[in-house]
């Protein structure tokens, strides 16, 4: 298995990232201070969305007009008119799940259960894909850069706080949990993990998954009925590309023959070559075209 | 811009490698990001022409003709467009629903284009020390994105026959002016910058669950990852942890009523 500290280029053995553990735990420290203040209103939303879920079964029905504006985007992804191209058209969706949403009473919150029980299933594979990335020595052992090592750590644990919101989010909704990953993506993890041989492959496999469900949920969005089901999903698209964007960046320093810079040491940012300062974020507008099909890991 | 002088070895394949990846990543935005957001932009004009109840272009006229008329203390705000006429030259009248918040964030992204801009003037100057050619790259490429998500944001305002607004945020202005003067060294401009960025990051996640029509959404839901992104890279340049929130905060997103008023 390929060591994470490579050789410098001259042949000299390779040299330990300067990085303090302990300030990293600070920083890590502070960081869950914030989230803990960020938390507040996501928890908010899913307070919300409890309450709506209780009221639609209460009462059996939703806003008429909540209800048309859902018809009428359903009728846009179906044609393919929606960004991102057809969603749920692309996914082979068939007569049984148009008599479905011939409901207009309950079409709001049937849609809003796929996507998001589609959302939990990415974020069950992120969770468990991160979690077998940390079992290889040059992710989570003793050899493994201690910033990587953080990441995979942390992000794993945001994966499954995203995981735990939107199973929260479907419950609200009156829908059944998800907690098995998503089919397709779970065949791609699978392929991929005899391969897991360095960081490099590990890196590339996180920034898949991370780049997919980020795009995923930005066609969501505007897809989603429940105003509170779109904050919550609003409140992660964004988290998932920062992760990719910190993907983007590693495995550029990976493959750049740099993994000594991957580093939040202090004044670190000099000696990072000039591309990396763009290397990170080359699209101005975030694509679709990786997005998952809305129901690919919604429950039949 | 002074550059720090770096080992040639080392660098020299960093550079050609990463400038590969980057030039990459740019043919995949001009493929697939652009035009998906061109195809938006179309919808949320055509929308904006087409409204029957007038709820994303507003009728009610506001008497003046600035540019942006008002928007005090990060409170209420009405904005406003140019006068004009009718044949294809912008209206006057006052900005409401969708274009309320599209006018917002165009004032924003027209604010983080000219704060760059000023730091990449004051780096030529010396002003703030030696800057790393990461963080020149960095500033370079994030003060072109902005400028591009402020085209787009102006471009569901022009289509629906209103003036662009070609003016900063006129409440965040003063604030970021100020606090720039007393910036002598990278550090200080980028926590500065991460500081727009948030703000920008925030609004718009904020301007996803407030804008009516789906093709804002998706103007929005496009534009919140990258400010998310160049703020993950600022932190990392700071030395401090890139990701800090499992879900992104809204404490920073501009009033509410700053896009209804």
């Amino acid at each position: 298995m390929t060591s994470w500290l490579r050789a410098g280029p001259d042949g000299t053995e390779p040299t330990a990232p300067d990085i303090d553990p302990g300030a990293m735990g600070v920083l890590i420290e502070q960081s869950q201070d914030i989230h803990s203040d960020a938390m507040a209103s996501t928890v908010e939303a899913l307070d919300e969305l409890v309450q709506t879920g209780a009221e639609i079964r209460a009462h059996g029905d939703l806003d008429p007009e909540e209800s048309r504006q859902a018809a009428a985007r359903r009728t846009r992804l179906m044609t393919g008119a929606a960004f991102g191209g057809g969603m749920l058209a692309a996914a082979g969706i068939g007569g049984a799940l148009q008599s479905l949403f011939a409901s207009p009473a309950f079409a709001a919150s049937a849609t809003d259960v796929q996507i998001l029980q589609t959302a939990a299933s990415i974020e069950t594979l992120a969770v468990s894909t991160y979690k077998t990335a940390l079992t290889l020595p040059f992710i989570g052992g003793a050899s493994a850069n201690p910033v990587v090592k953080a990441f995979a750590t942390t992000t794993m644990q945001q994966h499954q706080q995203h995981l735990d919101a939107f199973n929260g989010a479907i419950t609200g909704l009156g829908g059944k949990t998800q907690t098995s990953p998503d089919p397709a993506l779970a065949k791609v993890v699978a392929a991929a993990v005899p391969g897991l041989t360095s960081p490099g492959p590990v890196v590339a496999l996180a920034l898949e998954l991370e780049q997919g469900a980020a795009e995923t949920y930005v066609v969501d969005v505007a897809t989603l009925s429940d105003a509170n089901a779109k904050k919550l999903t609003a409140s992660i698209m964004g988290v998932e590309a920062q992760h990719a964007s910190v993907l983007l960046a590693v495995q550029a320093l990976l493959d750049a023959n740099a993994p000594q810079l991957i580093t939040l040491a202090p004044g670190n940012v000099a000696n990072l070559p000039a591309a990396a300062g763009s290397v990170g974020f080359a699209m101005a507008f975030f694509p679709t075209d990786q997005a998952r099909p809305a129901t690919e890991g919604a429950l039949s | 811009m002074r550059r720090r002088n770096r080992s040639p070895e080392v660098m020299a394949i960093s550079e050609q490698e990463l400038t590969v990846m980057t030039n990459d990543l740019e043919q995949i935005h001009n493929d697939v990001g652009v035009p998906a957001m061109n195809k938006a932009v179309r919808e949320w004009t055509e929308r904006s022409r087409t409204s029957r109840r007038g709820f994303l272009i507003g009728a009610g006229a506001v008497a003046g003709g600035a540019l942006i008329a008002a928007c005090s203390s990060g409170s209420s705000s009405s904005t406003t467009t140019t006068s004009g006429g009718s044949s294809g030259a912008p209206t006057a009248g006052k900005l409401t629903g969708d274009l309320a918040v599209a006018a917002l964030a165009a004032g924003l992204e027209n604010l983080a284009v000219a704060a760059y801009g000023d730091v990449l003037t004051a780096a030529g100057a010396g002003k703030l020390g030696t800057v790393p050619p990461a963080i020149s790259t960095f500033v370079t490429t994030v003060k072109g994105q902005h400028a591009q998500h402020a085209q787009a944001w102006n471009s569901a305002i022009t289509g629906a026959g209103h003036a662009a607004i070609a003016t900063p945020d006129p409440v965040l202005t003063p604030v970021i002016t100020a606090d720039f003067k007393k910036v002598t060294d990278v550090p200080g401009a980028a926590k500065l910058a991460l500081m727009l960025e948030e703000v920008a990051g925030a609004t718009y996640q904020s301007a996803v669950g407030v804008v009516k029509a789906v093709s804002s959404v998706q103007v929005a839901a496009s534009i919140q990852p990258v400010e998310l992104q160049h703020a993950a890279i600022l932190n990392f340049a700071l030395g401090q942890y890139p990701v800090p929130n499992a879900f992104s905060p809204l404490m920073h997103a501009r009033p509410l009523t700053d896009y209804t008023g």
